[in-house]
């Protein structure tokens, strides 16, 4: 890495339009993300927070713009879409687990398949992760007998084993019984402690105020407006953003 | 308490009658008592079947190695969003399905026969095979559509490509649900190769055939041969299901 890296941002969106059928998803989106930021997006639903956290890693294609990660260009064909997605973690609200495989096989398959890690190497690191998510004791079980917040967790350290750069959560706590919140919110917090590149879509605005380095509001598609926690928080300008400040708070 | 308790026991003591095993030990019944108390036709028309019996089984067997995959290709192209390969996918179940198997049989067996030699075993087996080829890439498209969208996304965000994740993630938990129909349609497969006998194979119905005609003893022979069939295909639905049960390993349980 060069001496720009800490300046160079590692997610780069620029001006991206997304349509579905006729109407815009994303609407002349731009974005930049610097290693080890966390930024948190808040929006209503259907103002394109899932559709831009997918497009990030092509699970949605994009119709205009350019987003580019660790400066490659993810929607162009010149490059493997599988090999970029390695170093982008996401995770998921209805944690999509793989339900066939137990909890460690969750975690060791994509190491072992995807980067022809040892087996014996990827259960170690597997077992450290599910340590360090709280559920070690779950390693050979399947995912079904497990609790919500126990499932989430386990998604984020299968994510975490390919050792990404970058994770996504695409309101990871929002199927969640609210008991469970607090367990999963807190892998999360651990997980922005050491440093981790993280971009969450989520509707807790706790943890928007405690972690986020810069908080995105989405509307319809745009984003309306983005600034520090107490600048959105504490000093909100535009009026959709009053508004759904008033409606959660 | 008491009461219901001896319910559930008396109910579990008549669990074992039911259509199965009614049919089941009924036929073998049937065959055991014909046989021991009339052997004079009906214990010749049995000693004169099992080499059909083993034609039917080879039949079957070859058959089913070559619907299956047939099948998971014919899935695999009708959820294909390559425009061609879709196509071509749909057509053929399209065309498969519009025409009853005899006539596909009479017809592959002379269609072939017209431009390179074919023995009989091998146009049946790619008759039977083409036919249950279209039903069980249906079983393949129901199966895989089946699993939730999710699924895939999460094994694609892991960086899986589309084919790692197909086999991998989709198809291991699809099984579950194509298992068991793909089964049955093994045991229709295994009757529909009774249809074979038409084009002079010597499996089960053949040489049934073949002994009524030498002995006139019709109404003896298709009882011996009918039972046979009931027999095994009671036997294979009841694998089917066994398999059903252990298939479901994964799911929530103490
Ligand atoms: N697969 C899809 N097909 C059609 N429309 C979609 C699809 N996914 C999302 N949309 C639409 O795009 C808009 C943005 O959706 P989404 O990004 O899921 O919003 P959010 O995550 O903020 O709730 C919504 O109007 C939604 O209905
Ligand atoms: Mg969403």
């Amino acid at each position: 890495m060069t001496s720009e890296s800490n300046i160079t941002p590692v997610i780069k969106i620029d001006h991206v339009w997304k349509y579905f059928d006729e109407l815009p998803a994303l609407q002349d989106v731009s974005l930049n993300v610097y290693p080890g930021q966390r930024v948190v997006i808040i929006g209503p639903s259907g103002s394109g927070k899932s559709t831009l956290l997918r497009s990030i890693n092509r699970l949605e294609e994009i119709d205009q713009g350019i987003i580019e990660v660790e400066g490659v260009d993810v929607h162009s064909r010149e490059h493997d879409i599988n090999r970029i997605r390695q170093n982008l973690g996401m995770v998921f609200q209805q944690f999509n687990l793989f339900p066939h495989k137990t909890v460690l096989q969750n975690l060791t398959m994509a190491p072992i398949k995807l980067r022809n890690t040892p087996r014996m190497e990827a259960e170690e690191r597997a077992l450290t992760l599910l340590k360090k998510v709280g559920i070690s004791d779950k390693a050979n079980v399947y995912p079904a007998m497990l609790s919500g917040g126990q499932q989430q967790r386990v998604a984020i350290a299968r994510a975490l084993a390919m050792k990404p750069d970058i994770m996504l959560f695409d309101e990871p706590t929002s199927a969640l019984d609210p008991e469970m919140v607090g367990e999963v919110l807190d892998v999360m917090v651990n997980l922005a402690e050491e440093g981790m590149t993280m971009i969450c879509v989520t509707h807790e605005m706790g943890f928007a105020r405690t972690v986020a380095d810069r908080v995105i509001f989405m509307d319809k598609g745009q984003i309306v407006e983005a600034g520090s926690p107490d600048d959105i928080f504490n000093n909100p300008h535009h009026p959709r953003l009053k508004q759904f400040l008033n409606q959660i708070l | 308490m008491v009461p219901e308790r001896v319910a559930k026991a008396e109910k579990k003591d008549w669990a074992f009658i039911n259509a199965w095993s009614l049919s089941l030990f009924g036929a073998i019944a049937a065959l055991f008592t014909l046989c021991t108390l009339w052997p004079e036709p009906y214990l010749d028309v049995l000693s004169f079947l099992p080499d059909g019996l083993f034609v039917t089984f080879e039949v079957t067997v070859l058959s089913i190695s070559c619907a299956v995959p047939l099948g998971l290709l014919t899935g695999l192209g009708r959820i294909s969003k390559n425009r061609a390969i879709n196509l071509l996918a749909s057509t053929y179940v399209e065309i498969i399905r519009g025409i009853p198997l005899l006539v596909q049989i009479f017809y592959i067996y002379y269609a072939l026969a017209k431009f390179l030699q074919v023995s009989g075993l091998t146009s049946a087996v790619i008759a039977i095979s083409f036919c249950y080829g279209a039903y069980m890439g249906e079983v393949f498209r129901a199966g895989i559509m089946a699993i939730s969208k999710g699924q895939s996304e999460a094994a694609r965000s892991l960086g899986f490509n589309r084919f790692q994740t197909m086999f991998y993630v989709i198809l291991p938990q699809a099984w579950r649900t194509i298992l068991p129909p793909v089964g049955n349609e093994c045991i229709a497969m295994l009757k529909d190769t009774s249809l074979v006998s038409v084009m002079a194979m010597p499996d089960l119905m053949q040489r049934g055939r073949s002994f009524a005609a030498k002995t006139y003893l019709y109404f003896e022979t298709y009882t011996i041969i009918a039972l046979i069939y009931l027999i095994i295909t009671l036997l294979l639905s009841k694998g089917v299901s066994f398999m059903e049960t252990r298939l479901n390993y994964y799911d929530k349980r103490k």
